[in-house]
């Protein structure tokens, strides 16, 4: 499996160990791109800080939770309403967010004063609230700022208030991934077990590694909950801070984002022997899969397969409309971490697309092993990809889309390529079977938008067609569709609402007959 | 492993490789160990043996490899008409093959760190 | 009937209306052309105010970090500061400015950029490469003083009083605009045309809003050259609209080159454009054209169309930066209308003795309360716990949630705004602003009469 180095980068030969060419017959054994070292400076990569992936990506996602960063407040400002992570809270976390706004004077004679009003203050202005993270920022973290000390104080004067400490300065690691590292172990150290609710229900688990981009998290609750199994806590989306304080006391960690949160689900095995099984909530085929591994586990397979059937008769005339209009449509799927080896093999089996490079800008090589693995030959897979090695490789791999971030996405629109937001979705939610379905759609509106179509001619040059006053996506994914498919009267598109996720919070599930206390040995 | 075994190892390896994500824990022992509980398990299903777990990390074994079980059979109609011998040197050589790739033969180099 | 100054005396800041100061450096260097600014900190510093101007202006623009990583941070970290600019003109030909913006992270380990930059000028650019064109500029934006608004303020003056040079005089004037949109700059040039004057803009960032062409890559970028920068000093007078966002700039060259300085007031509303003019004209002798007046004109017939009729009394909270907040408070006033609360949300203490401020304290027939080192809790507060009521909020799109949760209908204005489409297009300055800003104004509260149904019948006729 032959290393890649950029034309834009023969200058910096370090980069080629970076990026590979998955060729015929190979695989990971043969090539491996280095993974989560220090950026090279100067080089206009996309990554971001470990504070940001500590308290952006991990911390804040929980819902009732006073997030609280300890310095300058630029760091608060700009990780503050960047991201799509709502709650069935009336959103508080996303709307309210909160720095200490430590100033030169407390850079030369110290912060914790500060910092021990702010937290007074903030627990004043929302009295309901009694649970708080604070966040340590690398301005705090250099002056030196005993947050964990303080912290103990304020509980110890304030017992109704609860306070986690996560000290991830942005300094702290070659990405953000340094960040989900050390939340997930402050978490676990701190406030694992500190709670010990006694819990009425025969199946219980984790759901870790799960944020509820877009409502994900509520729809695999919706099929947990349609199996009775009994969530315990959500590490972190639409998470609540005491139910995560008794991770401890779950049967079974399901880990769904292992690059943020595989550290806890492993941590979590070894201390409390809880074990940790991976799933994949994207795809039919990974999710059914992933349903029946969690039902095997419990003994309650027949629940998930009764899940399975259903969702799979409701949804898959809808999904297979858009494959037979996707087929081989090349995608360069460019996440942050943990999509390129979710995605890469289930949209291409399921959707019929074809993935031509993957990327991660933070992942580690273990994202690059699953990645990898799971793309057909001919993938260039790239780690810590940089601006021109991104046009780069679009202008030689010629996508049809691509997935990616906001920002990176304006870079592909400007060359012309259709981009989704890989991280916060188009119009997700993208998990379920629904939500895998609406993927599907966002996918086929942006590779047939007539409005793309215009974009690619040039009226000073080309001809121009004046025979028609509009086209529609229809028209164009059809135009080259036999018959027999375009007609195919057991294939529709996406029927579902423009909200999928609100009605769920007001649903009343069965209930199950419980497990007899005393299971006799046969 | 005769040739034909070795394809259709590596066809059950493509298989792991794209649709599972139990083979990629992120150390060395903990891949080491999820290969030999289920894979092993896998195994005797294969076999036409039964395999009844006891304890929660038997049952999270398990429930992998009652699905890999299922898949291959589904997906690999010779695994039927394979007797005994034969589908023991072909899971013995996925076995190899599957630690090959995740654990003895991959590049990761975060694999033997000892923290998690 | 009182007008209140008042400063937050919470610790800390809940829901902030401004990010720091390396926001503003970033957003001053995107304005130049062949330049790519290196922030000297953690990777977040770059890649979310990256983020941050690609949510408002729905574009990307290049920025690049010195990535400070854990080693760094210890031990220091000038070696990243001199690989990334190797790296970054190894790899970006083009580039010719190259600002060094240094962070909260950098500020207190101590890196001393300026010291770098003469490493680097005597040893790589002359050694590696040699006969090419490049200007390393330490610009000092420690988040842990003022904010982006002095971030911008001092990166503009860095850059000018980097390039400036005494030359032969070039007739024309500086016009520092501050940090405003594309469509100001349209509104601006389209002003200066009518007048005749030439100008040179600092900084011209109208292809900020940048077109999807058939061929060939357009990133957005600014456009003001460093010739532009150099001749700033050669120029016949800086009008700075901004006080607080290029006004440094103006004093510096001023103070160095004797160039005569006119700093403020932006041109937003009918009088504060007249006085635009006024001073455009005293500084080149050009008089006011005829197509000004009917431009004006066009604008108070549009302007007396709703002013008595629907935006009088109506009780508006601004928040915004502080030029442009002060502006459309005052702008307010000449509607009619009643800017109860004006939130200034850094802690700079000029904003008290701002004579513009002073003015509207001295006039304020109604009880208003102008805030500083504001957040946006200081506005949700007053509705949710202190009984403040509003007709109409003036913001950007930090506050949105303000509006939403209270029922409050709202203009999204400044920056930055990212949940309305194209707003960077349309200019709050000149005449063209004025009309701009006041009908969506009414607007916005003809949505909100007929969402709520409040009297919505009464636009049956007008």
């Amino acid at each position: 499996m032959p290393y890649h180095l950029f034309k834009c980068s023969q200058c910096i030969p370090e980069r080629e160990k970076h990026a590979v060419i998955k060729g015929v017959g190979e695989d990971i054994s043969m090539a491996l791109p280095l993974g989560y070292l220090n950026t090279i400076p100067g080089t206009i990569s996309e990554r971001g800080c470990a504070y940001c992936g500590a308290k952006h990506v991990i911390g804040t996602p929980m819902k009732d939770v006073i997030h609280l960063s300890h310095g300058p407040v630029g760091c608060t400002y700009d990780t503050w309403q960047t991201k799509r992570y709502i709650s069935d809270n009336n959103n508080f976390q996303l709307k309210y967010t909160f720095a200490s706004d430590m100033k030169e004077k407390h850079i030369v004679f110290g912060a914790e004063q500060l910092l021990k009003k702010n937290i007074l203050d903030a627990f004043a202005a929302f009295p309901d609230i009694k649970r708080m993270t604070i966040y340590q920022t690398c301005a705090s973290a250099l002056i030196g700022d005993d947050i964990n000390a303080l912290a103990d104080e304020i509980m110890e004067e304030n017992p109704d208030v609860d306070i986690f400490v996560c000290n991830s300065p942005g300094f702290g690691g070659p990405s953000q991934s340094g960040g989900h590292h050390k939340i997930n172990i402050a978490w676990i150290n701190q406030k694992v077990g500190t709670v010990n609710p006694s819990i009425d229900a025969d199946y219980v688990i984790n759901y870790v590694g799960e944020y509820n981009i877009q409502g994900d998290q509520e729809v695999m609750m919706d099929y947990f909950k349609r199996m009775g199994i009994y969530v315990l806590a959500t590490f972190t989306g639409n998470g609540s801070y005491d139910d995560l304080r008794a991770m401890h006391k779950a049967h079974l960690n399901v880990l769904e984002c292992a690059r943020s949160a595989e550290y806890i689900c492993n941590e979590l095995r070894v201390r409390y022997g809880i074990p940790r099984m991976d799933i994949d909530g994207f795809g039919f085929e990974p999710l059914s899969a992933s349903l029946r591994k969690v039902g095997l586990f419990f003994g309650i397979e027949e629940r998930a397969l009764t899940i399975i059937e259903e969702e799979n008769a409701r949804w898959q005339p809808e999904l297979d409309w858009y494959k037979a209009r996707l087929m081989h449509k090349k995608v360069c799927l460019w996440p942050g971490g943990s999509k390129l080896w979710h995605w890469a093999n289930a949209i291409h089996e399921e959707m019929g697309v074809d993935v031509v490079s993957v990327y991660t800008k933070f992942g580690h090589q273990g994202d690059m092993e699953k990645g990898i693995s799971r793309c057909e030959e001919g993938a260039l897979a790239v780690d810590d990809p940089n601006e021109l090695e991104g046009l780069e490789a679009m202008e030689t791999l010629q996508p049809d889309i691509i997935f990616t971030g906001k920002r990176p996405g304006e870079v592909a629109k400007k060359i012309r390529v259709p981009y989704l937001n890989a991280h916060a979705y188009h119009n997700g939610p993208w998990k379920g079977f629904e939500g895998w379905v609406r993927f599907a759609r966002d996918m086929y509106n942006g590779i047939y938008s007539p409005i793309h179509q215009l974009s690619l001619l040039d009226i000073s040059q080309d001809e121009i067609p004046t025979d028609k006053g509009f086209v529609t996506n229809r028209m164009l994914s059809d135009a080259d569709l036999s018959d027999e498919v375009r007609n195919d009267p057991n294939l529709r598109p996406y029927t579902g609402n423009y909200d999928c996720v609100s009605p769920l919070r007001n649903k009343v599930y069965p209930e199950f007959p419980r497990k007899e206390k005393e299971v006799s040995v046969a | 492993m005769s040739n034909d075994i070795q394809n259709k190892v590596e066809e059950l390896v493509n298989y792991i490789m794209k649709k599972c994500l139990w083979q990629f824990h992120s150390r060395t022992w903990d891949r080491k160990r999820q290969n030999d509980n289920i894979l092993g398990m896998t195994a005797q299903l294969i076999y036409g043996g039964d395999v009844k777990p006891a304890t929660p990390e038997e049952k999270c074994y398990w429930a992998d490899a009652v699905c890999l079980a299922d898949a291959f059979r589904n997906r690999f109609g010779w695994l039927a008409d394979m007797d005994r011998a034969d589908k023991e040197a072909l899971m013995t050589g996925l076995k190899e093959r599957i630690d090959f790739l995740t654990v003895t033969g991959s590049l990761n180099l975060e694999l033997t760190d000892v923290h998690y | 009937m009182t007008c209140e100054i008042l400063e937050r005396t919470r610790a800390g800041i809940i829901n902030p209306i401004f990010t720091c100061q390396p926001c503003g450096a970033q957003y001053a260097s995107i304005g130049i052309d062949r330049c790519i600014g290196i922030v000297h900190g953690g990777q977040g510093c770059v890649m979310f105010v990256r983020l941050l101007f690609s949510q408002h202006f729905k574009e990307s623009f290049e920025l690049a970090s010195t990535s400070l990583h854990e080693d760094g941070a210890v031990f220091g970290a000038l070696n990243r500061v001199e690989e990334a600019v190797d790296v970054l003109l190894m790899r970006y030909p083009d580039v010719k400015v190259v600002p060094i913006i240094s962070t909260c992270a950098t500020e207190v380990i101590g890196d001393d950029i300026d010291g770098v930059v003469r490493k680097l000028n005597e040893g790589l650019l002359r050694e590696k490469f040699a006969g090419r064109e490049v200007h390393l500029i330490p610009i000092h934006t420690p988040s842990f003083v003022g904010s982006m608004i002095s971030g911008y303020d001092i990166a503009v003056r860095d850059f000018v009083s980097y390039f400036a040079r005494k030359g032969q005089p070039t007739n024309k004037i500086n016009l520092i605009t501050g940090w405003v949109n594309p469509g100001d700059v349209s509104a601006l040039k389209h002003l200066l045309k009518a007048m005749e004057i030439d100008a040179n803009l600092l900084f011209e960032i109208e292809n900020f809003d940048a077109p999807l062409m058939p061929s060939g890559n357009t990133v957005a970028h600014g456009d003001t050259t460093i010739e532009d920068l150099r001749e700033t000093a050669n120029a016949v007078g800086t009008i700075a609209l901004n006080r607080y966002e290029g006004g440094k700039a103006a004093e510096y060259l001023q103070k160095e080159f004797g160039v005569p300085a006119v700093i403020g007031p932006a041109p937003i509303g009918i009088r504060n454009t007249d006085t635009l003019l006024k001073h455009l004209s005293d500084m080149t002798g050009k008089p006011i054209p005829e197509s000004l007046v009917r431009e004006r004109g066009i604008a108070l017939d549009a302007l007396t169309d709703i002013v008595h009729m629907f935006l009088a009394d109506k009780r508006v909270a601004i928040y915004a930066n502080p030029d442009l907040a002060i502006g459309l408070a005052e702008f307010c006033m000449d509607l009619e209308m009643q800017p109860v609360l004006l939130l200034l949300g850094d802690d700079n203490s000029n904003y008290a003795k701002d004579p513009r401020v002073k003015a509207l304290r001295e006039h304020a027939y109604f009880d208003m309360e102008i805030v500083t080192n504001a957040d946006l809790w200081e506005l949700e507060d007053r509705i949710k716990n202190k009984g403040l009521k509003l007709d109409l909020i003036l913001g950007h799109s930090k506050g949105r949630f303000v509006s939403i949760d209270y029922g409050i209908p709202m203009v999204r204005v400044g920056f930055p705004v990212y949940d309305r489409a194209g707003m960077y297009r349309h200019p709050v300055l000149g005449y063209q602003g004025a009309t701009y800003l006041a009908e969506t104004m009414a607007n916005t509260i003809f949505t909100d009469m007929e969402y709520k149904k409040n009297k919505e019948w009464v636009l049956n006729v007008w």
